[in-house]
């Protein structure tokens, strides 16, 4: 995938998240003290679930790029070097394995998000 | 100088012998931010949703645990925190990346404005969980 591909998923994505963000904070403020039965309403208009459920696969795309881009940049050779020479060896193997760790890790938060708001 | 050729060169990076200016700080902790709210902040949230819809009695059980109990409000609050903490400096970095305040000076003020901002936002919200 091209490099500005990324660069500007990952500032889309934000730019969603964001804007996300702040309709949720606003219901938040606007309905201080939260009461059970508008919180519900809420969280079952149509609007909250089709937007949560984008929001599952563009906070995941956002995390994925973030965290991949923290791997490559500190999970090296060169800086896991200087924790200790043996672990240098094992770089691609430590990237990898975090990689896949991350991974599955938002396909989790993408099944979780999904089954939490439409059952 | 000449002599510098000749001189071993460091193989590996050490990363705590590198002094970070503040705006360095400002994106390190913006990146380190971003992977405490993907694997804390997201499932907090997301058991929080869980229960809260869930039926009336574990809303009010998640209220009642979250005024009585001081680690859970203190977690709850300071993962949230985190998370305005990555949506601010983000702002700044989606600003920079529109070429607005992108100069040496511009950059240290505007990490220094979200650093004030934050804490103030922490004041706010530790305020109202705690008094």
């Amino acid at each position: 995938m091209m490099g500005s591909t990324l660069f500007y998923a990952q500032r889309l994505t934000a730019v969603f998240l964001l804007g996300y963000s702040l309709w949720l904070l606003s219901f938040f403020i606007l309905n201080q003290p939260l009461e059970y039965s508008i919180w519900v309403l809420f969280t079952d208009q149509m609007n909250f679930l089709i937007l949560t459920s984008m929001i599952a696969i563009i906070i995941t795309i956002h995390g994925f790029i973030g965290l991949w881009t923290i791997g490559t940049d500190y999970f090296t050779s060169r800086t896991l070097g200087f924790l200790s020479p043996a672990i240098a060896k094992y770089a691609d193997v430590i990237r990898g394995l975090y990689s896949l760790l991350f991974t599955i890790w938002g396909i989790l938060i993408i099944f979780f998000i999904l089954l939490i708001i439409w059952s | 100088m000449s002599n510098n050729h000749n001189r071993t060169r460091p193989v590996y990076m050490n990363l705590m012998q590198i002094k970070l200016p503040i705006s360095a700080i400002s994106s390190i902790t913006h990146r380190l931010a971003g992977i405490y709210i993907f694997f804390i902040t997201l499932p907090l949230a997301l058991f929080l949703l869980y229960f809260s819809t869930k039926s009336y009695n574990d809303f009010m059980l998640i209220s009642n645990t979250f005024n009585k109990s001081l680690l859970f409000s203190t977690f709850v609050s300071f993962s949230f925190l985190i998370f305005a903490y990555h949506i601010l400096t983000g702002i700044r970095h989606l600003l920079q990346d529109l070429h607005i305040g992108e100069s040496l000076q511009a950059s240290r003020v505007s990490s220094y404005i979200v650093f004030f901002v934050w804490l103030l936002l922490a004041c706010i919200v530790f305020s109202k969980v705690y008094l």
